[in-house]
């Protein structure tokens, strides 16, 4: 294997390259039912769109990231009872708000956490003193929790509290929700620099090392299963902004979900491997095969065929898993970053593309991923179409088209430590593409002169 | 006990400050309630000094003694170091019972004062002697839980234990313990199977749906049949080549043979999802309660569940293809190192588990007379549970059918008892949620990670 000795004498640079290759194939699948999607409902692009989009996938994320965190902690810790625990602080929160017990967001969040946190840490400490296993344990949570939300609420009903209806209502991007999602994915990046996150990682992978080398893995895997409680707690008041109402019968399909889109994802659910990017990425997939579905008219037997399509892409993309070891091989270091990027500046053309009024033009525009000339052909008919979706085509476009040539440039140069450059770039980038989206309107109608 | 120190009676320093100032708080906290209670200031200073006394004493006498262990407080030390968790355990359930006592109407009665003295004595016994019993601690503790809920059941509900209703629990038994084989077998090879309710549904739905196109109903019973057990096997290499997600596969396996099933039943008819048609008539007498088995008034089922059982059983202990499974469950490498095919393992046993799957689902047509694809949605955790609760470990390669059968009418006859009583559906589940806890807890800890170096 000539590709992997060759770059050995510089590893040390190239480590930082070489990112999880289990990324691969949920990236893959993330863009080719983007792609999908936008070709076959470009309204999914819109701001509107968007905004549904984050609202709808939102608690799934959510509990997709509190899974994750007992999952890394090791002994198969998969808790079963993730959509009943999503599903009982929901129902509790409809019946207290009806009582008129829970009014204001900060009461309503503190409560949510709070019951997560608490019954997770009831769970680690069963798990860590009776000594379970802790898929037992999870299970018998399930039964219980499933069966006392029916008793709370026998049927789905209720209203959410009045500040949570505009949070539901997914007219734009810039919504309650995504900025939880936003917090909580930058609380769940920050905690992975932390030494807890390591000894995290390594009682996952293997408990006795850990316990040998005088990690208190007792402290650690409270921890891991407060970190759950607390991410189940922010989903289940998405969950109730979603849906705006209580619902016991979501528990099921949350956690089966929820546990597919960790799978998907590349966590391993023996423990010790788990990324935010994988399962953010996982989650996402899961809900664009469900939107991808729902833009197909099947009449009466949609729901079978969504039933069929879902495990026959589920099964798949597993099976392609298979591959990367070939892949790998063949490529030797391989970044899933600069797969990323490439994938979706294609992914962007095709945006642009369906959103593109050729109408108003005359005649077809590039589609290729070129930023400049969309650029000049995006300035020239900027005139009564959708502006939303063209904007943020672009801007994506610019966004991950200059970090791509960064990178390219650092890999390739011979010191280290420009690896810092690039996310200067792209963190000015991002503030930039925040700014354009706020005053959006205005850039256009600078382009188009007269209006 | 060798760990008794030399030390004075009253304590060390800092346990006789500690105790001093938790008196002093209380009373303190006890002047306080009497200021504002308005008590006469008579009382008050009486009441105080017998607090701060009291609570001086019993630090005193108790906590410095259990803490110091004193030569005089030894045995009584010793006696509640040793039973310690029995006593707490006791006083628990006292405190559970009074609970109940007096929250619920009626619960007071010389039936469930009875009922309780057995639970009692059931837990006392397993605690007792499944102290010495090493291999089959699951099994004696189940048979007792078993024993113990028949016993209770048939005291407090009319007709619990007549004929016809043992008949039906064993009915309904007998379609858990066949939808159960197959996760069974899988759980002792390390892996667990998912898609068993949705094959079940299918082959629910698609039986009836072949002998609706006139397919002779026999034939049909064996297609369905094979189609489970073809599923089965494909289920078997993906799981065997993906190991680390065999859950997502066969339940993505199971997306698609229910959605599958739904799709090509629904062509051509405009009751989407719904398939209508007659069962035949053995179908019906074999799974239904009227049906007889040769002249003998009970469903044929309950006999082909008691063949199964024993032959698995026996199989799996004596034949050299069940040894090798648990060998394989225990450990792969050295299974491989001894020639074992580790595919042909994972092949066949999901191979046998679809097919008990769809089996189980033909008999549940016979059973309700209409195909319905969620028919075996319960499944899905019940079967995990009557794993489970039997005592055959979801790592692999302990435990056995047998396990799985306690485990199966241990569920059944709970149930069975809680319908009994009244109670709803959701508050089944969650008893059933809040048993088998305790009950894995009885026979299935785990060592600590120290005792594992």
């Amino acid at each position: 294997m000539s590709a992997t000795t060759a770059p050995r004498a510089t590893a040390p640079n190239l480590q930082g390259a070489r990112s999880s290759p289990h990324l691969l194939m949920p990236m893959t699948l993330l863009f080719a039912l983007l792609i999908i999607a936008v070709l076959r409902s470009p309204n999914l692009v819109t701001n509107a769109g968007l905004g549904s989009a984050v609202i709808v996938a939102g608690p799934l994320i959510l509990a997709t990231y509190a899974l994750m965190s007992t999952v890394v902690a090791g002994r198969g810790t998969v808790d079963l009872a993730i959509g009943p625990l999503i599903s009982f602080i929901n129902v509790t929160l409809i019946q207290l708000v009806a009582a008129g017990a829970l009014g204001s967001p900060i009461v309503t969040f503190v409560y949510a956490v709070a019951v997560g946190m608490a019954y997770q840490l009831l769970m680690a400490l069963i798990v860590i003193y009776i000594r379970v296993q802790p898929i037992i344990v999870s299970l018998s949570g399930y039964l219980a929790l499933s069966g006392i939300n029916l008793v709370i609420l026998p049927r789905p009903g209720g209203v959410a509290p009045d500040w949570m209806a505009s949070w539901g209502a997914g007219t734009s991007v810039f919504s309650p929700v995504m900025v939880v999602l936003i917090l909580a994915s930058v609380a769940w990046l920050l905690m992975t620099r932390t030494a807890f996150f390591t000894h995290l990682r390594l009682m996952g992978s293997d408990e006795r090392a850990a316990y040998t080398s005088g990690i208190p893995i007792t402290v650690v895997r409270i921890g891991a299963h407060l970190i759950c409680g607390f991410f189940a707690g922010l989903s289940a008041i998405c969950f109730t902004a979603l849906i705006g109402s209580g619902d016991p019968g979501q528990g099921t399909t949350y956690t089966l979900i929820s546990v597919t889109a960790l799978v998907l994802g590349g966590a391993s659910l023996g423990g010790g491997r788990a990324s935010i990017a994988g399962s953010l990425i996982g989650a996402v997939d899961l809900y664009l095969i469900t939107y991808v579905l729902s833009t197909f008219s099947f009449g009466g037997i949609q729901s079978f065929v969504t039933d069929l399509c879902y495990g026959a892409i589920l099964v798949a993309s597993l099976l392609l898993t298979l591959t990367l070891p070939v892949i790998q091989r063949t490529l030797g270091n391989f970044s899933s970053l600069l797969y990323f990027v490439v994938l979706a500046i294609v992914a962007l053309g095709v945006v642009l593309h369906s959103t593109f009024p050729y109408a108003t033009l005359g005649a077809p525009a590039a589609t290729a991923a070129t930023g400049l000339l969309e650029a000049e052909a995006l300035r020239q008919t900027a005139s009564a179409a959708p502006h939303d979706a063209r904007i943020w085509a672009f801007v994506g476009i610019l966004l991950l088209t200059l970090p791509l040539l960064a990178r390219t440039l650092i890999v390739g140069a011979p010191r280290r430590g420009v690896g810092p450059v690039v996310y200067i770039v792209v963190v000015g980038l991002a503030l930039l593409a925040v700014y354009l989206a706020t005053h959006g309107y205005a850039v256009v109608s600078l382009g188009s002169a007269g209006r | 006990m060798t760990d008794v120190r030399n030390q004075a009676p009253a304590g060390s320093l800092p346990a006789r400050i500690i105790g001093l100032l938790i008196a002093v708080v209380l009373t303190i906290a006890s002047v306080g309630l009497g200021l504002y209670e308005n008590l006469p200031a008579q009382q008050v200073i009486l009441y105080s000094a017998a607090t701060l006394a009291l609570s001086a004493w019993i630090w005193r006498f108790y906590v410095i003694q259990f803490a110091s262990g004193v030569e005089g407080a030894g045995e009584l030390r010793n006696a509640w170091r040793k039973y310690r968790s029995g006593i707490l355990g006791f006083l628990v359930l006292c405190g559970v019972f009074f609970l109940l006592s007096v929250t619920i109407d009626g619960f007071f009665n010389v039936w469930t004062v009875i009922s309780a003295l057995i639970l009692l004595l059931i837990i006392i016994l397993t605690m007792s002697v499944g102290r010495f019993m090493a291999e089959n601690r699951s099994a004696f503790i189940g048979l007792m839980v078993l024993a113990g809920l028949f016993s209770v059941g048939s005291m407090n509900i009319d007709g619990f234990s007549s004929a016809t209703n043992i008949k039906s629990m064993l009915l309904f038994a007998s379609f858990l313990g066949l939808a159960s084989i197959g996760q069974t077998l899988v759980a002792l090879l390390g892996g667990l199977d998912l898609s068993i309710p949705y094959v079940i549904g299918a082959a629910n739905v698609g039986l009836l749906y072949l002998t609706g196109l006139g397919v002779p109903p026999w034939i049909a019973f064996l297609l369905i049949m094979l189609a489970g057990g073809l599923l089965g096997v494909v289920n078997g290499f993906l799981s065997l080549r993906l190991q680390g997600q065999a859950l997502i596969v066969t339940l993505g396996a199971g997306f698609v043979i229910s959605g599958g099933t739904q799709i090509v039943t629904s062509i051509g008819s405009e009751y989407s999802g719904n398939v209508f048609g007659t069962v035949p008539d053995w179908l019906t007498n074999l799974s239904s309660m009227a049906g007889s088995t040769f002249g003998l008034p009970f469903p044929p089922v309950i006999a082909i569940w008691a063949v199964a059982a024993l032959i698995l059983i026996v199989g799996l202990r004596h034949t050299v293809y069940g040894r090798f499974l648990y060998a394989l469950g225990v450990n792969r490498t050295s299974a491989e190192r001894l020639f074992i095919s580790e595919r042909g393992y994972w092949v066949s046993i999901f191979g046998l588990s679809g097919m008990f799957s769809a089996f189980t689902g033909c008999l549940l047509l016979g059973w309700s007379g209409g195909g319905f694809i969620g028919v075996g949605s319960q499944y899905l955790f019940m079967t995990l549970a009557a794993v489970v609760v039997g005592g055959t470990s979801l790592l692999g390669g302990v435990g056995g059918y047998g396990f799985t059968v306690i485990g199966v009418l241990v569920l059944q006859v709970l149930t069975s008892f809680l319908v009994g009583i009244g109670l709803k559906f959701e508050w089944q589940q969650f008893i059933f949620g809040m048993l088998i806890l305790p009950m894995v807890a009885l026979y299935a800890r785990s060592p600590h990670i120290r005792t594992q170096i």
